[in-house]
């Protein structure tokens, strides 16, 4: 066990020790995750045309987006120069390989959510102060569900050579029950003004825990060098 | 021109099949999108043997060499890596194994001792640091340790690769061309490592594409051809013109 946790933790140091180097992920996507809500900000005229928390759909577009986009980058890391088989000659667990790399997606995508969610407040004059902690909390658990399906389909595609657009044309049908979910929930929580209902909060939680499941145990199967 | 039926050297014939068996390959095959890659591969590999598989493209050579190193599963067949079944504790045997790719296997945008480390560390090896010290030293990197691995010519890169390989102190060295695009001297710089190793009681598995090269390095040759072994035999029963013939048979 200690020696697994050794292992994930020097995985996702290695992962962000490159990212800190290269800058090549965050920068982008965080870019890009600022460009779609500027672009559907201005084009939706902002506040005055989106009814309340609406605007919550509109910063889902843009995780969708920059997840995509991190997700592909975080896998291509392990297929540029085969170090893939370097990892899967070493003696560990391959879902170590998997957990690792969710952890690595997740925290560039609460990097990227954290500078794209105030440049979407802005725009959209969300009011959070009714229920700051259960739009965190609410956003987190989702990114959580999205990430674990993200990078186990991100290993897949990135096994193919039908890249690009692939990845999301595969992960946006996936999660578009968590997306409905959580987007209800901050209506009815900030538009109705009603408390987080514990059903729809057990959904997203369900939803991260079976795709975190599968995902950890078919990422064996889907790596091949 | 061919090969003497009996064995002139029978003392060393002796002392082989006394050596551990490294890989015992029992009725190989791969089936990749229904192609037919390798079929009826029979092969025994003892330790201490250095090995060179030729053939010419799409023979099957990397395929085999990915068998061996578990990284893919055969489709037929039965499969022994030192002794143990090799699909049933991988794990184990993944440790005994070091894999040197035409690829780097190495992180671009880390440093020499970064990278080593890291995979040091996966390895659970103890000090981490100075066995990564050590390899770089071996292969004359040390000055470079903490220069990033894009900063590195192909000789360089290449002997990182290989210190990497080495870098757990495996007992099988399996060698994708590892020549490849390598000057003279970082390729006999190589030829004297890979010495080095077979000379430390280590295996090495070398697929290679030059032939003249591989003949000069080697104590034993197989010719792949079409997914099935066409010929295994010691270097010393084997001339130039017989190996080419065999590889660019149809």
């Amino acid at each position: 066990m200690t020696r697994a946790i050794s292992q994930f933790s020097l995985l996702v140091r290695k992962d962000l020790r490159i990212e800190s180097r290269s800058r090549q992920t965050i920068g982008l996507v965080t870019v890009l995750g600022v460009l779609v809500v500027s672009v559907l900000g201005l084009g939706l005229g902002a506040a005055s045309n989106v009814a309340g928390f609406s605007a919550t759909a509109v910063l889902w577009v843009a995780y969708l987006f920059s997840g995509v986009l991190c997700f592909e980058k975080t896998m291509a890391v392990e297929r540029n120069d085969g170090v893939l088989a370097g990892l899967l000659m070493a003696p560990l667990d391959r879902g170590l390989i998997y957990l690792s790399k969710l952890a690595s997606n997740l925290i560039l995508m609460i990097a990227v959510a954290a500078v794209v969610t105030p440049v979407g407040i802005l725009f959209f004059g969300f009011d959070l102060s009714a229920a700051p902690g259960t739009f965190v909390a609410v956003m987190a658990l989702s990114i959580i569900g999205f990430a674990s399906i993200g990078t186990l389909f991100s290993a897949v595609v990135s096994s193919t050579r039908l890249q690009g657009g692939l990845l999301a044309m595969m992960l946006f049908p996936i999660v578009l029950p968590l997306v409905i979910t959580s987007t209800q929930l901050m209506l009815h929580t900030f538009r109705d003004g009603q408390p987080a209902s514990g059903g729809a909060v057990g959904v997203i939680v369900a939803f991260d825990v079976i795709f975190m499941t599968v995902s950890w145990i078919v990422f064996e199967w889907v790596l091949e060098p | 021109m061919t090969a003497l039926a009996a064995n002139p050297f029978p003392t060393i014939q002796a002392a082989e099949e006394t050596t551990p068996l490294v890989v015992g390959a029992r009725g190989l095959g791969k089936t990749v999108d229904r192609r037919i890659v390798l079929h009826d591969v029979n092969l025994r590999i003892r330790a201490g043997e250095y090995i060179a598989i030729l053939g010419t493209n799409g023979a099957g050579k990397t395929t085999l060499l990915k068998l061996l190193a578990t990284l893919t599963t055969p489709t037929t067949g039965q499969l022994q890596l030192f002794g143990n079944d090799a699909m049933r504790t991988p794990s184990a045997i993944r440790r005994r194994i070091g894999l040197i790719d035409h690829q780097l296997l190495l992180y671009r945008d880390l440093s020499a001792i970064e990278n080593l480390e890291f995979y040091a560390g996966l390895y659970g090896l103890d000090e981490p640091t100075k066995r990564a010290e050590e390899m770089l030293h071996r292969f004359n990197l040390l000055d470079r340790a903490d220069d990033p691995v894009k900063s590195f010519s192909r000789g360089m890169s290449q002997r990182l690769a290989i210190g990497r390989a080495l870098l757990h102190d495996p007992d099988l060295i399996l060698a994708d061309e590892p020549f490849a695009g390598l000057d003279a001297p970082s390729s006999e710089f190589l030829e004297n490592a890979f010495q080095q190793i077979v000379t430390a009681g280590k295996t090495v598995v070398l697929v290679n594409h030059d032939i003249e090269q591989t003949l000069r390095l080697v104590d034993r040759v197989i010719v792949l051809r079409g997914g099935t072994i066409a010929l295994d035999q010691p270097t010393h029963r084997l001339y130039l013109e017989e190996i080419l013939a065999e590889v660019k048979a149809l």
